[in-house]
């Protein structure tokens, strides 16, 4: 009894004692470097496409294929590993899991964009080879069978003036506008990345499968498939 | 080569599109002056949201066209499946109608295992777990007695002894061979041909029986099952078995047949009511009832490829664009097999639901649901079999009052048929739309969790706890218990629609054999409700006048309205249109609402409500809208002159 009558007393002295501070504040105010003006515009999180959206529009752009046929087709053979399989990214993607109770990823974030950008960099590649890449002794197929790259391929490199209109069947594929209505430089833009690459891949040692040419057009499609605007709705 | 200036690519560009150049065949026009960027971005978004994907530059080329009607092409997207997709998925993300947990029904799960056989090869022998057998060496037990075969055999059990080789005449006499459904299209005709991948060429490509199913371990079709004797029964009614031991066996005496526990004793059910026929689709049947089988073809039973249960179909993990268009193709335990088919069945009901554009509040209300083979074959009879136990004491033996009236199921959907779906018009009278299917059911398993999910998805509130200290209470009434009383006054109410369909099952307790309140059940002089009583009603709401049936407290009256009142009481609630209004005006702005939205929700509730609950109407007024217009991030502002 004594005992817990000392312990009870204990336990009172030590919750009349002075309240303990944990961060201690600065024993003077912090100087002032400088003032910025707060930005109260309105905020909004960026929209992002529906992972369902960005896998049917893939579908259909390269060619009204299956899931599980775009997988082998991204695969390929060509050892680039630019795409493993569905379900090594289907969180990635943002999907639901609803059997795991995983939600949906509502917001973008750079993992899902990351792998909508390899999915989409692969398909690229794939979808050269088969509108602008005949294999030997064959014709590319007809303008109305191409899948991305719908316009003929000159056997030199293009100026500004042809690679226009190329450019801008690629810009209402992907950003579902015509070129002319974009920021005026973007066009120029992609053009200077378009000969760029052409020019690296003249140089290029050991060459690669594609054609400098080739190589160009490639470029600019991954570049589309990278832009925000792809990405956001 | 320095970057062009902005005049000379205007002039590049300019003659570039004059030029006569083959761009592509199906190349439109130039667009017309009155289509800006935002009218092109317009009709980006609304074909995200209406087509599912991106538009394509044929469907562009329309769009510039000067005959093109921007409503007109709304309203022909709308019902169709990129739509339909859409709407589908706002729920399925709401309610995320997939279960997390295993369906093992015993009943209906065929677990397999090898014994020796008397050449001594393996023979592979499938069995029920806890089949009752007339032989008190194996009754209760697998159809071999260890005696026979060396070992003792349970399912998800390690076995215990040393294999020795089964003679011919046991195996004979406890076991048949079978020409089972999963193999046989044909399997209800007297001697079925049309084996899988054999006779029958063309199975449905969604059903896939996995390998170790269709062939032997030496990799030879299999074309009949051997199956312990009970188990193949195909009776529709067995008899009530009584053994006739009914005091325990000394604890030194010897077991029959070598066994490890003893025989059952006879319940008193059995003893009263011996050779009492009783259907064998019952869980009473498997208790009861040794001449109860699997039925013609085992189609009252699924196969697993172990004696874990193991694997028995391929079917995809992840297919979000739809079952034909799977991500995997992956081999699944059995006890997912049915949990599959319930989502899918969920997924088919909203489907219709916004095809068809019926009245949202059948999403609720509505009576009509859509079932395949293994739906079929689930609610004829293995959703029969997860009834009665505690029930049975009451008087119900079979379910009297099934969620899903079995007679209702189309009787021309075999087991495998699982991409051929017909539509149910009326489930039956207590059919409450999604609430009452097994796959809403399972997934929130507690009447609780039922009425918390009707709270949050169909009414869009929450429960949030008030910030009070929760002090020690024996209080059971927790409407009024202080800390509790916050969520739960309103929360028990809701649970109380959910009292009579049993926890994490579907089995409906009927109003008749099932009171509210029991009179029967109530506390004895120990202030004790009996066993029985106990499993369904309530000891903390019990007196020695009566007892309250489980999960019923919170408002006896709402208990006796069912799922089916809980259905009509709140689509009469306003805020079940607003709420189904802001969940999909969210959606389509692609953000949650705000208070500045208000006008804009209160306009569309209007139109929604005025329109009969048709969510077309709604969605066509959302996506003409200005804020549906403006809802884009990438809008046509000078900040994107910097971007690439």
């Amino acid at each position: 009894m004594k005992a817990l009558s000392v312990a009870a007393l204990c336990l009172l002295l030590a919750c009349a004692g002075p309240a303990e501070h944990v961060y201690p504040g600065p024993r003077t105010p912090l100087p002032e470097h400088g003032a910025t003006a707060e930005d109260t515009a309105h905020k909004e999180d960026l929209r992002m496409v529906p992972p369902e959206v960005y896998m049917r529009t893939y579908l259909h752009l390269f060619g009204g294929l299956a899931p599980l046929d775009v997988q082998k087709r991204a695969r390929a053979g060509d050892g680039a590993a630019l795409f493993d399989t569905w379900d090594d990214y289907v969180s990635a993607l943002g999907f639901p899991d609803y059997r795991l109770d995983v939600p949906r990823q509502t917001q973008t974030n750079a993992l899902m964009t990351a792998t909508f950008e390899r999915l989409g960099v692969a398909l690229c590649d794939r979808a050269l080879e088969h509108d602008l890449k005949a294999p030997k002794g064959a014709q590319p197929p007809p303008l109305g069978e191409r899948l991305v790259f719908a316009f003929d391929l000159p056997r030199t490199t293009v100026d500004v003036a042809g690679f226009a209109p190329r450019f801008d069947v690629l810009h209402r594929t992907f950003l579902g506008y015509p070129a002319s209505l974009a920021p005026p430089e973007r066009t120029a833009r992609y053009f200077q990345l378009y000969r760029d690459i052409v020019a690296g891949h003249a140089q290029a040692d050991p060459k690669s499968r594609f054609s400098p040419e080739e190589a160009g057009w490639a470029a600019v499609c991954y570049g589309l498939v990278r832009h925000p605007e792809f990405h956001l709705y | 080569m320095p970057s062009l200036s902005r005049a000379a690519l205007a002039a590049l560009l300019l003659a570039a599109a004059a030029a006569p150049f083959a761009v592509d065949a199906e190349s439109a026009p130039p667009p017309p002056a009155s289509r800006t960027l935002d009218d092109y971005r317009h009709f980006r978004i609304s074909a995200i949201d209406l087509l599912g994907r991106m538009p394509t530059r044929e469907e562009i080329a329309a769009f510039e066209r000067s005959d093109f009607d921007m409503d007109r092409w709304i309203d022909a997207q709308l019902g169709g499946p990129g739509y339909v997709e859409r709407l589908t998925r706002i729920y399925m993300d709401a309610l995320r109608l997939e279960p997390n947990v295993d369906f093992r029904t015993a009943p209906a799960e065929l677990y397999r295992h090898d014994v020796l056989g008397p050449d001594g090869k393996p023979v592979t022998i499938y069995y029920r777990e806890n089949q009752r057998r007339e032989r008190p060496e194996t009754d209760g037990e697998f159809c071999l007695s260890p005696d026979e075969t060396g070992v003792v055999i349970r399912a998800r059990q390690q076995d215990q002894g040393t294999p020795r080789k089964v003679t011919q005449k046991a195996l004979d006499q406890a076991t048949v061979l079978v020409k089972p459904w999963w193999l046989y299209r044909d399997f209800r005709t007297r001697n079925p041909v049309q084996r899988y991948g054999e006779g029958w060429k063309d199975p449905d490509p969604q059903y896939k029986p996995v390998e170790s199913l269709l062939d032997d371990a030496e990799g030879k079709p299999v074309t009949e099952v051997r199956i312990c004797r009970e188990e193949a029964g195909t009776r529709d009614t067995g008899h009530v078995y009584a053994s006739g031991r009914v005091k325990p066996l000394p604890k030194d005496a010897k077991l029959p047949g070598g066994r490890l526990r003893p025989p059952p004793l006879d319940r008193p059910y059995a003893t009263q009511h011996q050779g009492q026929e009783l259907a064998c689709d019952t869980k009473m049947a498997l208790d009861y009832a040794p001449d109860c089988g699997c039925g013609v073809g085992l189609e009252r039973c699924v196969p697993g490829d172990s004696n874990q249960g193991g694997n028995a179909f391929y079917y995809p993990n992840h297919m979000p664009l739809g079952p034909g268009m799977p991500l995997d193709d992956a081999r699944q335990q059995v006890q997912r097999w049915f949990p599959y088919w319930w989502s899918r069945e969920a997924v088919h009901f909203l489907d219709d639901l916004f095809a068809s554009d019926r009245d949202f509040r059948e999403i609720l209300t509505g009576k009509r649901t859509f079932v395949n083979g293994p739906l079929a074959q689930f609610y004829r009879t293995i959703q029969r079999s997860n009834c009665c136990g505690p029930e049975a004491s009451f008087g119900m033996l079979e379910e009297k009052e099934p969620l899903f009236d079995p007679h209702a199921v189309p009787a021309d959907l075999e087991p495998h048929d699982v991409s051929t779906w017909k539509v149910v018009e009326n489930r039956g009278p207590h059919a409450a739309g999604i609430l009452t299917m097994p796959m809403f059911l399972e997934k929130y398993a507690s009447a609780r969790a039922r009425g918390a999910a009707l709270y949050n998805d169909f009414l869009c509130k929450s429960f949030v706890a008030e910030s009070q200290q929760l002090a020690p209470s024996s209080e059971p009434n927790l409407m009024v218990r202080p800390g509790c009383k916050t969520c739960h006054a309103t929360l028990e109410p809701l649970a109380a629609y959910f009292a009579r369909v049993e926890p994490a099952s579907f089995v409906f307790l009927p109003q008749g054999d099932f009171p509210a309140h029991s009179t029967t059940c109530k506390l004895d002089r120990n202030g004790h409700l009996s066993g029985a009583c106990t499993a369904l009603y309530d000891p903390a709401f019990a007196d020695a006048s009566g007892a309250t049936l489980r999960s019923a407290y919170g408002s006896p009256a709402h208990a006796d309205e069912t799922p089916a009142g809980a259905a009509q009481d709140i689509t009469r609630m306003p805020e079940f249109a607003s709420c189904a209004v802001q969940r999909v005006t969210s959606s389509f702005l692609g953000r949650a609402t705000t208070p500045d939205d208000a006008r804009l929700l209160e306009a569309l509730t209007d139109t929604f409500v005025r329109s009969g609950f048709h969510m077309k109407a709604l969605v066509r007024a959302i996506v003409r809208s200005d804020e549906y217009r403006r809802s884009n991030n990438l809008s046509s502002s000078p900040r994107l002159g910097t971007s690439p």
